[in-house]
């Protein structure tokens, strides 16, 4: 076990993890934080995107104790004016992918507040659905007013 | 009254005779088009739980105490357990308890397949449980290992006894065509993919197993463990509130279930069994590949006189022989069919349902098949179908059928074609190719559904249905407001519970919405006639002159006009409770789904690369519910059949018969950069002899034609005859170097 | 399992895993396939950022990608590597030492590359393997960045020499079955560009975005020369004179395929150029 200190949503936690833990399996199980999604496991499919200083990453292949910045979760974008636009345009199927694309695509307005069409799918190629809810992902971005 | 019947039921294109209870559907159907709130787009209801990760998934389950279970999988292909010593994983640390063969369904001495369940650990951590797996000792006893699907059906290895059917004279027919075509076809092994993997927690409370699970039959896994443990059904409750996809392969509760219940039986303690990412690739269930050998014979002005197919489905290690050959069968109106469908049964992973098993091979080859017809016939594609519109399904009459409908919509599209074309250059050739969909949806009894409606005037849909993801709440919530009269946001749905809700049917063979559809109207009917009544008794009025509109009780005269909090308000804490069956199918009539893809291709003639560029996705599947989330149906089964067609290809290592593709970077599924355009229509007609509803389903229609319209579209683009899935650079290549082939040698364009 | 944040290059010790973007190392050891007691983060000694030529090993490819100042081939090869998260995450200096993505590997077999005696791709499974250099072993490399360096000629400087990127790549034998040739404790600190009058890079993909290269193409004109490098067709990024070099490639049954492709796309590249 070795100290990890974390700045997750606002808030400072300092926990006791084996080194080698992952980002995910920390917010998770030790914070509680089950709106992000473990779904690979291994970095190929985006469902547990987090931001760390308001860039996307893999938290399932990120240890813990190597991360250096504030760490944002979906829980700290429930309310993201994203979520309505998601709600409305009908984005979300099975769901599960859903937090991890809504922290990509935050992170994408946030730089680039009207993003295009081509734009937008360069910077959600990372999160893969396969409920195929695409078009509707692209269209709530698309239309998010912010 | 409740009536017992005998009757052929449909799931996923498999019938059987089952005994069932129906009960009568007095309602008359609603006008076709827009209602108040059915037939009007409506966000989900659970859109905010899911979006912002507050729904909670079996993933998301977390029970004081609760342990981790990790599943020993064969490393061989076909291989006997002939000794197992526990000892060593009972020794490591944090490790609770383990179960060896026999100990738990599912987990097998004889493994067929690399990847098959062999005993199973459970610890503090799932860290700890997957180092204690290893550290089974196993001693194995390889045995013989068939992997080649014809050398299968040569040496008759299968899955079950094969399928022959034929009507008319084939042989005779085929004598007498103008125009014969051959071919075969080939279609790849894919996998499901759910993100969520295949899992579950298991408790048990006294007696009682509690189950979380993540499924698309609350009431089957019920039953299917109740049996299987020799427990009585009620002692068994199933939950899942939110599921994070299955497409078909969460249909039953499989080992992982059985592991969690007995490891938790023998510590007492809450476990988890959940699939990793890998074995979600190896021991899940996959859509099989198949072999599609096939020849269609046509008289010169293109009627077709004869079809005949050869079929062999990839079972693998268990499964069943899915429909491959039922389009073949339904599509199209020709006397004289003959088929042979063989289930292979080899050391692979087994065989599962996926989103319209067998249809969407069958529908590849076949349609492919009729393009190539088309080509030799030179007859527009969209005229030969057409001409060979079949108007029953084998003698027995559709219930309903818009094809000509969709057709006459695909027009605009499929004369887009020149248009297309005339884009081609030197490098990226263009093409539109089409393809039609025929395939169940309508569902069945029985299906049950409570309605309680409070003195707040809000009503509550209670039923132990799952909505796996396609908007089945909402859906539910819509049909419940427009037969109370209520605005939708005064309906909720709660589901996915066993202990809190009467039988719901499975979410599988697009079925949810036609089978539990009308049962909550009719729930809904039955509260609605008891507000009335109430309503007639406070206000000394006849009923039949009351209504519930907007949620009012209004007289016909427009006297009375009363909240309906109002009106049961002297309920206090009290409810109204409505309730209500899924009447039966019509008796003697085929109930399907029709539709039709036209598809824009792009193709790079040097490189193989494949654009799908724009797909038209026109349906006939009766009254639409929710034209919101149908679009959002449509566009995903569109999207995975995209990666169907051309990406996704599970692989296995000839010699070993490992999955090799057990990543989703070897095993690639479509991003959102892959999306073309999608354009979705409904003919959004309800089919007036299916329930008080009128709708079919909508879940796998659209993954059906995508295939075929896409190779058909690539032909139209270059020439060249694609008849092997995924259709990859290589494959696109190979058909490419065969037109320059034939083309040197000077033979026509056509086959 | 510990982690170790040494202040300086000289401090790591051998038989580490060294760890910056953790986007390969970690996926690894969690599979099994790198083993190590001890983790050296080298975040803190590895420079990031672009300064004229020269650019830190530690810099993420999404920088790289959004950088007018780096050779489209570079930036192009950034832009289309990976996913956006593994862009952000991943570092310079690690993916150009990333493992095949062949699945014999991946999954453990005892293939060639981890010490046996046999290439199962070479018998099996091999559609997406590699053309050139592959007797040995025919494990494709999977970096498109490594080969636009290949191409744009660039040279690194690790903590004990410098040498040309082309040169930390060797194909492996029967006595060493290393694809680089890193010695243990070494890191790559920076990377230098030469003057580069133009340069493109070209990938053939089964998917628009997110994926490993099937045949990926860089070509550049550095000092009057034109120099092609591929990724995708050879057990490391390998370099051809021209696209008449891809008429005595070896391929496999299943990869004969991508010599019509590589061709292809090298024509294109050259056309690019001009």
């Amino acid at each position: 076990m070795s100290e990890v200190r974390l700045a997750v949503n606002g808030q400072e936690h300092v926990l006791d993890v084996p080194v080698g833990t992952s980002l995910a399996h920390v917010l998770r199980e030790e914070i509680g934080l089950t709106g992000t999604k473990i779904a690979c496991n291994e970095g190929h499919c985006g469902a547990c995107t987090v931001q760390v200083d308001g860039v996307p990453r893999l938290s399932c292949i990120t240890l813990a104790h190597t991360v250096e910045g504030e760490v944002t979760t979906i829980e700290g974008l429930r309310d993201h004016p994203l979520v309505e636009a998601f709600v409305r345009a009908d984005a979300v199927q099975c769901g599960f992918c859903t937090p991890g694309q809504v922290v990509s695509a935050a992170a994408l307005v946030a730089a680039n507040p009207r993003p295009t069409s081509e734009e937008i799918r360069h910077a959600m190629a990372g999160n893969i659905c396969r409920c195929g809810t695409y078009p509707k992902i692209e269209e709530a971005i698309l239309s998010w007013q912010g | 009254m409740a009536r017992l019947i005998r009757t052929e039921k449909e799931v996923e294109g498999r019938f059987e005779e089952v005994w069932i209870v129906v009960e009568e559907d007095p309602l008359e159907q609603w006008p076709a088009g827009p209602l108040a709130v059915v037939g009007r787009p409506a966000p989900r209801q659970d859109a905010p739980l899911r979006v912002r990760g507050e729904a909670r998934y079996t993933a998301d389950v977390k029970l004081p105490g609760m342990l981790h279970a990790a599943v020993l999988r064969s490393p061989h292909a076909h291989a006997r357990a002939k000794r197992i010593d526990l000892a060593p994983a009972l020794a490591l640390p944090g490790v609770r308890a383990a179960i060896g063969p026999g100990e738990a369904h599912g987990l097998d001495e004889e493994a067929g397949f690399s990847g098959a369940p062999v005993a199973a650990v459970a610890a503090e951590t799932f860290g700890q449980a997957r180092a204690a797996v290893k550290a089974v000792e196993v001693e194995w006893e390889e045995l013989e290992v068939v992997l080649d699907p014809d050398d299968a059906v040569k040496r008759e290895l299968l899955t079950e006894e094969p399928r022959r059917r034929e009507r008319g004279d084939v042989e005779r027919a085929f004598a007498e065509a103008d125009v014969v075509v051959e071919a075969t076809y080939r279609t790849q092994t894919v996998l499901h993919n759910s993100l969520e993997t295949h899992q579950a927690v298991c408790e048990w409370q006294g007696d009682t197993l509690h189950v979380y699970i993540s499924t698309q039959y609350i009431w089957g896994v019920r039953q299917t463990i109740a049996k299987t443990l020799g427990l009585p059904e009620d002692k068994v409750r199933v939950v899942c509130e939110f599921m994070g996809g299955g497409f078909g392969s969460k249909n039953s509760p499989d080992e992982y279930t059985f592991v969690a219940a007995e490891l938790a039986k023998r510590t007492g303690r809450p476990v988890r069994c959940a699939l990793t990412r890998h074995e979600e690739h190896t021991a899940a269930g996959n859509r099989n590949s198949t072999i599609q050998r096939l020849r269609a014979g046509a008289r010169s002005d293109g009627t077709i006189v004869a079809l005949d197919g050869e079929f062999t489905n990839s079972v693998g290690w268990s499964g069943w022989s899915s429909p491959t050959e039922g389009p073949m069968w339904m599509l199209y109106d020709c006397d004289n069919v003959r088929t042979v469908t063989y289930g292979a049964k080899l050391n692979t992973p087994f065989m599962k349902a996926f989103r319209a098993p067998g249809f969407a091979e069958g529908t590849f080859g076949l349609e492919t098949l009729i393009d190539e017809l088309a080509a030799k016939l030179d007859i527009d594609p969209l005229e030969l179908r057409r001409r060979n519109y079949a108007s029953s399904n084998n003698g027995v009459p559709f219930s309903s059928k818009n094809l000509e409908e969709c057709y006459r919509r695909a027009e605009p599209h499929w004369e887009r074609r020149h248009e297309v074309r005339s884009r081609s250059d030197a490098v990226w050739k263009r093409g539109v190719g089409m393809a039609s969909q025929i395939w169940y949806g309508g569902g069945g009894p029985p299906s049950y559904a409570w309605i309680r409606l409070g003195s707040d005037g809000r009503a509550t849909v209670v039923t132990a249905m799952q909505d796996i993801g396609t908007g089945t709440r909402t859906a539910m919530a819509q049909i419940a407001a427009e037969e109370l009269g209520l605005p939708l946001e005064h309906v909720e749905v709660v589901l996915g519970d066993s202990a809190r809700g009467p039988y719901a049917s499975i979410s599988a063979g697009s079925s949810t919405t036609p089978s539990m559809g009308p049962a909550v109207r009719a729930a809904a009917a039955d509260a609605k006639r008891q507000v009335i009544e109430i309503a007639a008794q406070r206000h000394h009025l006849e009923e039949r002159v009351l209504d519930i509109r907007d949620g009012k009780v209004v007289s016909a005269d427009g006297n009375l006009s009363a909240p309906v909090e109002e009106v049961v308000g002297l309920l206090d804490e009290a409810q109204i409770l409505g309730k209500g069956a899924r009447g039966p199918n019509p008796t003697g009539m085929s109930v399907l789904t029709f539709g039709v893809h036209v598809v824009e291709v792009a193709v790079d003639v040097e490189t193989g690369e494949v654009r799908v560029e724009r797909v038209a996705a026109i349906h006939d599947v009766g009254r639409i519910v929710n034209p919101l989330g149908a679009s959002s149906q449509v566009e995903g089964g569109v999207i995975q059949g995209i990666g169907h067609t051309l990406s996704e290809d599970r692989l296995l290592d000839p010699e070993t018969g490992r999955v090799l593709t057990t990543s989703l970077d070897a095993y690639r599924m479509p991003t959102i950069a892959d999306v073309p355009e999608i354009v979705c229509e409904f003919v959004d007609v309800p089919d007036e002899h299916l329930t008080n509803l009128g709708s079919k389903g909508l879940g796998e229609p659209p993954i059906v034609p995508i295939a075929a319209a896409i190779a058909n579209a690539i032909r139209d683009a270059t020439g060249a005859e694609v008849r092997e899935l995924p259709i990859s650079r290589e494959e696109m290549l190979r058909a490419l170097e065969a037109v320059k082939r034939r083309e040197r040698r000077g033979d026509p364009a056509a086959v | 399992m510990e982690i170790l944040r040494p202040s300086d290059a000289s401090e790591i010790p051998s038989n580490t895993v060294l760890l910056a973007g953790g986007t390969e190392v970690v996926p690894l050891l969690r599979e099994g396939l790198l083993r190590a007691d001890r983790l050296v983060d080298v975040r803190g000694i590895v420079p990031r950022g672009i300064r004229g030529a020269t650019i830190g090993a530690g810099t993420t490819l999404a920088e790289l990608e959004v950088e007018p100042a780096i050779p489209e081939a570079l930036r192009e090869a950034c832009r289309l590597a990976a996913s956006p998260q593994l862009r952000n995450m991943s570092s310079l200096g690690g993916n150009l030492l990333q493992a095949t993505r062949c699945w014999y590997w991946r999954l453990g077999f005892d293939c060639r590359l981890h010490g046996g005696d046999r290439c199962h791709a070479r018998d099996g499974e091999h559609r997406e393997h590699a053309i050139l250099a592959n007797d040995f072993c025919a494990s494709a490399h999977p970096s498109d960045v490594a080969a636009a360096l290949v191409a744009l000629g660039a040279r690194l400087r690790t903590n004990r020499r410098e040498l040309a990127v082309e040169e930390l790549y060797r194909l492996p034998d029967e006595g060493d079955r290393r694809t680089t040739r890193l010695e243990d404790g070494e890191l790559i600190l920076e990377l230098e560009l030469p003057p580069v009058e133009t340069s493109t890079y070209l990938k053939a993909m089964d998917r628009r975005r997110w994926s490993f290269p099937q045949v990926g193409v860089a070509a550049a004109r550095v000092g009057g020369e034109t120099r092609i490098a591929l990724a995708g067709v050879a057990p490391i990024p390998w370099r051809i004179d021209g696209p008449e070099a891809l008429d005595s490639a070896t391929p496999l049954p299943r990869t004969e395929w991508k010599v019509p492709v590589a061709q292809a796309l090298v024509r294109r590249a050259l056309a690019a150029l001009a």
